[in-house]
């Protein structure tokens, strides 16, 4: 493989005084750029691992002198992959990509419509030629079936086989600049934001991540009707299972079991399980009654106010509890803590009433991620290019052949760029096959 | 003990036997040891394969089924398997001892690394929810056969700017073995980005975040890309390339495991 993009200078006479435009045009067309730039952004992105991105000042702070996070901050290095510089950089790559592909691409397109037959001499030339006398080409044209006729003259002909490789290089090209433009796509008409619904919760928008922190609609309503976890042996989490439903106008139009790596896609919004949580409901026997309280929740009958203040995975190391306001006949605030695993003070008397703690039950919630990306398919059809485009560029190659007719009879010759080797092998079976030395 | 283990770890010990087979050929430069060297190579392979299969039902044994690609044990051995694997598939162009013993070195360095050290967890664990997908498969062995071309190509990068007359492979030789290393391993890394990307979205909800093992496999990518360019648009060769290769790898080491062990984010399946 050779130059496949090599720096032809470009033909004919300079312009007496290179304008403005000229001097922009070879900066934004030259290899060097493209080289500095993909250096500049490697570079860039190296900073962007080591310094911890879009963290709190406070966390700058406890690792940099503040003179550093004053440099960090100066030079954007606390949100690398979203500063105008890298931003600005990775624009100029696409202008550098369309200003050094498309002057090369449309030359490409112009040579094939005017493929020349080497003279003579020039046949002579090439390392790969054999002369078989006697013959005419139609005698011989057989042989090259599995190639393109890319010219049929008159006692001369042109032929061709993976022609699609001098295009990878443009496609691979293309296919970056399409990647970009989805992700553009996504940044600007997209949104992602998290989502937690409570079992039984209906939610219909989503606070949207970023500066703005707008509040989304989402065009339709989803509710949770049950989530489930479930853990292996170990301890670790095995799955997490929402199932939710969507709702249009109160109505269910769909139920579906969102899990890790299976999404909910509705209406261009996917909906994918991230995490999961719990909050802690307080099972009470309030002078027989059943009462389950949330965090915060409140039970009011009579003159008993009772409200669920605060809960501690464990209290003073004696296990779970929760503290409970009330107020007393007086009119005096008042709190206390009821221990689940403590049965002096698992069961106490407010104003009268007997208040029993019977369990802490865990809710759990689902955490979901919602997002709207309508780029995200011209990203795929730019990944599929671009994976097909290197396939193309690696492994096939354009070769030619010419096919002249002298008058000592058929003079076969060969020229291949790319993969000299391989096509000198080639082109020795087919010798064998013409039975030309 | 898992069966597996054990025979990975003799797995290991024929890759250090393989390493002093190179040495007896260098001592007495005959060719039934070459032969040798190489019906070895296929046999340690196979017991690699072997081993990695065993891995795979011993898992479904353990009710955990998967495949063995899932913690740094795991990645480790496969690393070294996609290294034989290379060797034997571009036998016709590596066909040089000196760099099969080196490729030997590295499987054996990856190989001892994951049995004998005490930090590796060998255990099968079993999957968490995000890695419960079949892009799994296709994404780590994309990866890990980049990884493996890019230490073919790091070798012949190395062997260039060493130059060892006696042992070494014609210099023009490298060369080509060293681009060629490198047309498997850019696709390669570019599919296993790609599918990597496409997992990502559906697991996660974003094709792209920034995390430091993407943002350094994209580095890795566009230091190849670099290189192609430098080898393809501008015609560098020689020493230049050498060292381009040399560094290349190096980016390669830290995307597989200074990201690891240096920076965290979502990818940090490996260290755990």
């Amino acid at each position: 493989m050779s130059a496949t993009k090599s720096n032809v200078g470009r033909e004919g006479e300079p312009p007496p005084s290179p304008s403005f435009l000229d001097h922009a045009y070879e900066f934004l067309s030259s290899v060097t750029l493209a080289i500095a730039l993909l250096a500049f952004i490697a570079v860039a992105s190296i900073f962007g691992t080591l310094v911890k991105q879009q963290a709190s000042p406070e966390e700058y702070l406890s690792f940099y002198s503040e003179s550093t996070y004053t440099i960090i901050r100066f030079l954007g290095l606390d949100d690398v992959f979203h500063s105008k510089w890298f931003i600005g950089a990775i624009s100029l790559l696409v202008l550098n990509l369309i200003f050094c592909s498309l002057p090369r691409f449309i030359r490409l397109l112009k040579s094939r419509a005017t493929v020349k037959i080497p003279n003579e001499k020039a046949l002579d030339a090439m390392g790969l030629r054999c002369l078989l006398p006697g013959k005419k080409i139609d005698d011989i044209a057989g042989v090259f079936k599995r190639y393109r006729n890319a010219q049929n003259n008159e006692g001369s002909r042109v032929l061709e086989r993976g022609s699609l490789g001098r295009y990878a290089v443009y496609m691979v090209h293309l296919s970056i600049i399409i990647i970009l433009v989805g992700g553009l796509i996504g940044v600007l008409f997209g949104y992602r934001g998290p989502l937690t619904l409570a079992k039984g919760e209906t939610k219909d928008s989503v606070v949207a991540r970023g500066s703005t922190s707008e509040r989304k609609p989402l065009g339709f309503a989803i509710k949770l009707d049950d989530f489930k976890v479930s853990f292996y042996p170990s301890g670790e989490p095995k799955d997490y299972v929402s199932n939710v439903e969507v709702l249009e106008n109160g109505k269910s139009v769909l139920q579906k079991s969102i899990r890790v790596n299976d999404p909910l896609n509705y209406n261009g919004v996917n909906i994918y399980q991230s995490s999961y949580g719990s909050n802690p409901v307080f099972v009470f026997d309030v002078g027989g009654e059943r009462v389950e309280l949330g965090q915060g929740g409140v039970y009011q009958k009579d003159k008993l106010h009772l409200l669920a203040v605060r809960y501690e995975k464990s209290v003073h190391n004696f296990g779970p509890g929760v503290q409970i306001a009330y107020v007393e006949q007086d009119g005096q605030p008042q709190t206390t803590w009821f221990l689940k695993d403590v049965a002096r003070l698992r069961e106490k008397s407010i104003l009268g009433t007997t208040v029993r703690l019977d369990d802490i039950k865990e809710d759990y919630y689902t955490g979901l991620e919602v997002s709207r990306d309508p780029g995200v398919w011209v990203v795929w059809f730019g990944f599929a290019l671009i994976l097909f485009g290197l396939y193309v560029n690696f492994f096939l190659y354009h070769r030619r052949i010419y096919l002249v007719e002298v008058s000592k009879g058929v003079l076969v010759a060969g020229t291949a760029l790319k993969n000299k080797e391989g096509f000198k092998e080639e082109f020795e079976k087919l010798k064998g096959k013409l039975g030309c030395s | 003990m898992l069966v597996s283990n054990k025979i990975l770890a003799v797995v290991t010990f024929l890759y250090l036997f393989l390493f002093f087979a190179h040495l007896v050929y260098f001592a007495t430069k005959q060719e039934r040891v070459l032969t040798f060297v190489w019906v070895a190579l296929y046999v340690t392979f196979g017991l690699h394969t072997a081993g990695l299969v065993v891995r795979w039902v011993e898992s479904y044994r353990l009710s955990i089924g998967h495949a063995p690609l899932s913690n740094f044990y795991e990645s480790l051995i496969f690393y070294g398997w996609c290294i034989s694997l290379i060797v034997i598939v571009m036998k016709k162009r590596l066909r040089f001892p000196l760099l099969t013993m080196f490729a030997c070195l590295i499987a054996l360095g990856f190989m001892g690394y994951a049995s004998f050290s005490s930090s590796v967890d060998k255990k099968i664990q079993p999957l968490i929810p995000a890695l419960q997908s079949n892009w799994l498969h296709i994404h780590v062995f994309t990866c890990f056969i980049a990884y493996a071309s890019f230490a073919v190509s790091f070798l012949a990068g190395l062997f260039s700017i060493f130059n060892w007359k006696s042992v070494m492979p014609p210099e023009e030789r490298l060369e080509e073995l060293n681009y060629r290393s490198v047309m498997v391993g850019f696709p390669m890394l570019s599919a296993g980005i790609l599918t990597g990307a496409v997992w990502a979205h559906y697991a996660w909800g974003s094709y792209w975040s920034w995390d430091p093992k993407e943002t350094w496999s994209l580095i890795t990518w566009i230091f190849y890309a670099l290189f192609l360019h430098a080898r393809f648009a501008r015609g560098w060769k020689g020493r230049r390339i050498a060292l381009l290769s040399i560094i290349g790898f190096a980016s390669v080491i830290f995307t597989y495991f200074g990201v690891n062990f240096i920076l965290s984010g979502l990818h940090s399946y490996g260290a755990a």
